[in-house]
């Protein structure tokens, strides 16, 4: 086996049958080495979620293996898979998803209660872990009394704390101004860098690619080449270069992820070209 | 084991609805201490005569074992025949007959008892006025004061009126009352000549080989003061049980649908938290727990805020109506506890299969 945190191969996802069936993941293969970011993009409906799902052991695969940390994790019982969440992983949800009537210590500990740290050690770890983040004077508050940058930062100090392999973020960005959003993307760099955890994010935020070892675009159920994507002058949303919106202006080209972005553009080239980025910096797996 | 307690967390976090929900089973817990205080207090004053007699023995006509809705009848020759016993000091015959004391403005039930003035049976002691003569009667103070009567005013019961000469205490209850009269006036309006319901009997040995010797030697049933009272209690609470049975069964009911619904609106209101915590490996044993939990709080508070009430509410009646007497003990509030304690795991079944049904995979689900 090779010394992937990750590795998945031939991954498939199919709901429903007949008529009805979606396959959200087509044979889907990645790899991800310790201490690598992998940014995931891709418009809504593209499988992003559902792969991260899979990734997470929260969803099984209707075929493929996933290997996280050398475990099979589709030939895991049912019953074995949180006991793997709570050990192997650390998990990082939009919206924080931080329990609203816990401490933002007992948030942590919580965590680390799961992966099977009680008492004194698990809360000492908690506490240190908070203030590693500059949280020290926050250990007693409640996710309310916290601003939205402190709860992303309990919301990962909460993802480091069971030591995961495997980091699995889910838009750790959103909702959060940039400075903030800037600090965020450092910690789970930091993480990665640093205590060599593999860190997967799958996002909109192209912001998030300055932080990421490589970045793939997934459409469809499928990774695509990021060669072929361009970025939005307007919204900053990754879009296809053969898409239907674009718009000529002094000579090139611009895409479009909406008609609206278009027309935006259009009014006012010159307010938007200056920020405009050719996506295709990442590699495919 | 020093775990994040989320279950206790997440109940107070609400404090208005844990209030009420604790409130609700509070109040469905007051209710069945309430209800087996008042019988229970109900059937302490009934055996009152019984339990403040100076006998030793009570004895009655063959197969009989109380007092309340029996009918005894001895022969006064029995008395001579019991005295005449070893072991035996004293042997004082009384009357006995529930009615009503009845006034132009209303009744009570009563025991009414006719003992021989000088011998034992009448009241134990007088709060006013002084033991009755011919044609008197001695009725309990709060009797009294129900039928607004006082020492010298007058009552009907046994079919004619009496002159009342004085009051006891302590004998009146939410059920009757006792009032005492001469032997010879008992048997004279009831016609009932050379007989006695009950002896009363002291004697030098213990009760129980009192009463063994004494049917031993007659054709009569014979039981230590404490066994009559036993059985006395028993009978009213027997007829008190099914009513008893059903208002307790019909209030843990009420509380077990107030707990079944404070935790399932409380598990419905955190579903998505709920899928954080399966997210993050929690299992479902330890998901279990937290619902449990908080069932057993609100179980916990409820029975500490009822026992407040209870005891509040027994002394407020203690001083606002003095014929309702509620008793509490362990031998209520253990059946009271286990029953809420069993009220709680049921209200949590519904909550901990929605909760078993929650998809980790909804965290992500935007």
């Amino acid at each position: 086996m090779a010394t992937s945190a990750i590795r998945v191969e031939k991954l498939e996802k199919v709901f429903g049958e007949g008529q009805t069936e979606v396959r959200a993941v087509r044979g889907v293969d990645l790899e991800v080495e310790p201490g690598e970011v992998v940014l995931i993009m891709g418009p809504s409906g593209s499988g992003k979620t559902t792969l991260l799902s899979m990734l997470g052991a929260m969803l099984r695969p209707t075929s493929g293996q996933i290997w996280v940390d050398g475990t099979n994790l589709t030939a895991l019982p049912e019953a074995k898979l949180p006991e793997l969440r709570a050990r192997r992983f650390g998990f990082v949800f939009q919206d924080f998803n931080l329990l609203s009537a816990l401490s933002a210590r007992e948030n942590v500990e919580l965590a680390l209660n799961f992966a099977g740290w009680w008492g004194r050690q698990a809360r000492e770890r908690a506490e240190r872990l908070l203030g590693d983040f500059g949280l020290g004077e926050r250990l007693s508050f409640r996710p309310d009394k916290l601003s939205g940058g402190e709860k992303q930062r309990v919301a990962i100090a909460r993802a480091l704390a069971n030591e995961p392999a495997v980091i699995l973020a889910d838009e750790p960005t959103a909702n959060l101004d940039s400075k903030i959003g800037h600090e965020i993307v450092r910690l789970l760099r930091r993480a990665a860098t640093e205590q060599k955890r593999s860190v997967v994010i799958v996002s909109h935020d192209t912001r998030l690619k300055e932080a990421a070892d490589r970045v793939l675009w997934l459409e469809d159920g499928e990774f695509r080449a990021m060669s072929q994507m361009a970025t939005d002058p307007v919204c900053g949303m990754s879009v296809e270069r053969e898409g239907t919106f674009h718009f000529v202006h002094d000579g090139q080209t611009w895409f479009f992820c909406s008609a609206q972005c278009r027309d935006e553009f259009a009014g006012v080239p010159e307010r938007f070209r200056q920020g405009a980025v050719v996506a295709g910096a990442g590699r495919r797996p | 084991m020093g775990r994040v307690p989320v279950g206790r967390r997440n109940l107070f976090a609400e404090r208005r609805r844990a209030a009420l929900g604790i409130a609700g089973v509070a109040a469905s817990f007051l209710m069945v201490l309430a209800l087996d205080g008042i019988v229970n207090g109900a059937t302490r004053e009934l055996t009152r005569y019984i339990d403040t007699s100076p006998a030793d023995v009570f004895v009655a006509q063959r197969g009989v074992t109380n007092m309340h809705m029996a009918s005894s009848w001895l022969p006064l020759a029995n008395v001579k025949e019991i005295r005449a016993l070893p072991s035996v000091s004293w042997a004082d015959p009384i009357l006995y007959a529930p009615d009503a004391l009845t006034t132009p403005t209303g009744q009570q039930l009563t025991y009414v008892i006719g003992y021989q003035p000088g011998g034992r049976g009448g009241p134990i002691t007088l709060s006013a006025g002084s033991d009755p003569g011919p044609g008197e009667i001695v009725i309990d103070a709060q009797a009294a004061q129900d039928l607004r009567l006082a020492v010298e005013g007058s009552v009907s019961v046994l079919g004619r009126t009496w002159r009342i000469s004085g009051l006891t205490s302590g004998l009146t209850n939410i059920a009757n009352t006792v009032a005492f009269v001469r032997f010879e006036d008992f048997a004279g309006s009831r016609r009932v000549p050379d007989i006695a319901s009950y002896i009363l009997v002291g004697g030098s040995v213990s009760p129980d080989s009192l009463a063994r010797r004494i049917e031993a030697n007659t054709e009569l049933t014979a039981l230590p003061r404490a066994g009559f009272s036993e059985q006395e209690g028993a009978l009213a609470r027997d007829m008190s049980a099914q009513v008893l049975q059903i208002m307790t069964l019909a209030a843990f009911l009420i509380g077990l649908a107030i707990i079944g619904l404070v935790l399932y609106t409380a598990t419905l209101s955190r579903l998505q938290e709920i899928g954080v915590m399966k997210a993050l490996g929690a299992m479902p044993r330890r998901l279990a727990v937290v619902v449990l939990s908080q069932a057993l709080w609100t179980v916990g508070m409820a029975l500490a805020l009822a026992l407040v009430l209870a005891f509040s509410l027994s002394w407020v009646l203690a001083r606002s109506a003095g014929n309702i007497t509620i008793a509490f003990g362990a031998s209520a509030v253990v059946p009271v506890a286990l029953g809420g304690v069993v009220v709680g795991v049921l209200g949590a079944v519904a909550p901990v299969i929605r909760v078993r049904r929650v998809d980790p995979v909804s965290v992500f689900r935007r």
